[in-house]
C-alpha cells in the first residue's frame, strides 16, 4: 500500500471518530441515566447494532491514534531499520489493544 | 536616523567553532537596503565579509538571508521598513554556513532536481525537434503559473519548522515545483513525481503552518502548492485524476522562419576538456 492510502484512511477515521464519539456522547452520556461502567457497555452490545458500533470505534480509534503517533515519530528522521521496526511495533500495539478492548462488546454479544 | 548598527553573524570554518556576532556602525542613506549596508561594511570596513548577492533587484534569489529573525533577500528589504536602529543578519536557517553569511543550497538543489523539475513530455519527439508550439488556454497556464515564478533563493526552506526538524523532508520549494510540472498541461510525467513525493518524508509532511508562503519574497504560495498536491495524489490514487490530455499542436506557420543556426563555440566537440 502507498503511504497515500494510510493517510486517506487517517483521514477516514477522522471523520469517523467525529460522527462515531458524537453519537456515543449523546446516546451514552448526554440523553442516558445509565452507570458509565463495562457492565453497561456489555449489556448494550447484545445488540447486533451496538456491537458494530462498539467494534467500529475501537478500529477507528486505534488506527487514528496509532498512525497518528507514527507520524510523528517518523519526523526524528529514523534509518530505515527502524521505521520497519516502528511500523511492527505499531501493529503489534494496534492488534494488542483491540483484542484487549474488544473483549467487552464480544462477551456481551455472545452472552 | 543617521546612522544605523549591523550585528552580523561571522563563521569561519577554519578558524571559528560556532557562529559569532560582530557589530558594525555604518552612515544610513535614505532608501538603502540591507544589501546596500552588506556592500558598505564590505567595501569600507571589513573587507572578509562573506555573503552572496548578483542582481540587487529580486530577482536572481542569491541574497538569502535572516534579517531581525525574518527570512528575506536583503536587497528586498530597505532598513526604513524593518523600523529598527539595529538589525541583526544571519545566515539562512535549516542551511549549513559556508561562511558568514553564505548558506550550503546544495541540500536545497538536490532536493529540488530529485522532483524532476522539467517538461516529462509524452512525446519526446515533438520536444527534442519541434515542428510548432503547444497550444496553451490562458485557463491551464494560470493553474500553475504562480508556482513558476519561484527564484530558488531558499527563503521558504529556511522558514519551514518542518524542514528544521526533519532533514529528509523535501520541503516547500521542491514539492511546490513537483506541483508545477505536474500541473502542466505539457507535462506527462506527474506519476513518476507522485511516486516520489508520495513518501513518509515527502508530500504528508507538511503540517500547513504556512511559514513559506509568508516568506516568499516573489509572492509564490507554496502551501497551497503543497495542498494541491495532496489532492491530486489523493485522487490519482482513487482513480479520480483526469487522465491527462496530449497538449494540441499550433498548425506550423505558412511560411516557416528558419531556425538561427547554434553558434559554433557552444557546442562540445567529442573528447574537449569541459
Amino acid at each position: 500500500m502507498r503511504e497515500v492510502h494510510w493517510k486517506l484512511l487517517q483521514y477516514i477515521t477522522g471523520i469517523g471518530i467525529f460522527f462515531l464519539v458524537g453519537y456515543h456522547l449523546i446516546f451514552s452520556h448526554f440523553q442516558s441515566d445509565e452507570v458509565t461502567e463495562w457492565s453497561s457497555v456489555s449489556s448494550r452490545a447484545a445488540s447486533a447494532g451496538w456491537f458494530t458500533f462498539y467494534v467500529l470505534i475501537l478500529i477507528f480509534g486505534i488506527y487514528h491514534v496509532l498512525h497518528g503517533i507514527r507520524g510523528i515519530i517518523l519526523e526524528f528522521s529514523l534509518p530505515q531499520s527502524a521505521v520497519k521496526a516502528l511500523d511492527w511495533a505499531i501493529v503489534l500495539i494496534g492488534v494488542a489493544v483491540f483484542g484487549y478492548a474488544v473483549y467487552i462488546p464480544i462477551n456481551g454479544f455472545i452472552s | 536616523m543617521e546612522k544605523i548598527t549591523f550585528k552580523v553573524q561571522r563563521y569561519d570554518p577554519d578558524h571559528d567553532k560556532k557562529p559569532r556576532i560582530q557589530q558594525f556602525v555604518i552612515p544610513f542613506k535614505h532608501g538603502m537596503t540591507v544589501l546596500d549596508g552588506l556592500i558598505y561594511i564590505k567595501e569600507n570596513v571589513d573587507n572578509t565579509l562573506s555573503f552572496r548577492s548578483s542582481c540587487r533587484m529580486g530577482i536572481c534569489g542569491s541574497c538569502g538571508m535572516l534579517i531581525n529573525n525574518l527570512p528575506m533577500l536583503a536587497c528586498h528589504t530597505p532598513i526604513e521598513e524593518l523600523k529598527k536602529d539595529t538589525i541583526t543578519v544571519k545566515s539562512l536557517p535549516n542551511f549549513p554556513i559556508v561562511r558568514d553569511l553564505v548558506p550550503d543550497l546544495s541540500s536545497l538543489f538536490a532536493k529540488h532536481k530529485s522532483v524532476k523539475p522539467y517538461i516529462i513530455a509524452p512525446d519526446m519527439a515533438e520536444i527534442e525537434k519541434p515542428t510548432a508550439e503547444f497550444l496553451q488556454a490562458q485557463g491551464q497556464l494560470e493553474e500553475f503559473v504562480q508556482f513558476a515564478y519561484c527564484v530558488k533563493c531558499g527563503l521558504c526552506m529556511a522558514a519551514c519548522p518542518t524542514v528544521a526538524t526533519d532533514r529528509h523532508f523535501l520541503g516547500p520549494q521542491p514539492l511546490a515545483q513537483a506541483y508545477r510540472y505536474s500541473a502542466d498541461r505539457r507535462d506527462g510525467g506527474a506519476k513518476e513525481r507522485f511516486k516520489h513525493t508520495d513518501t513518509h518524508h515527502g508530500i504528508w509532511l507538511c503540517h500547513l503552518a504556512g511559514a513559506c508562503s509568508e516568506a516568499c519574497p516573489k509572492g509564490v504560495d507554496p502551501a497551497l502548492a503543497m495542498q494541491l498536491l495532496k489532492r491530486a495524489i489523493i485522487s490519482d490514487s482513487l482513480r479520480l485524476r483526469k487522465k491527462p490530455v496530449p497538449p494540441s499542436v499550433a498548425q506550423p506557420l505558412a511560411e516557416k522562419k528558419p531556425r538561427v543556426a547554434v553558434p559554433e563555440f557552444t557546442i562540445k566537440k567529442p573528447g574537449a576538456k569541459s
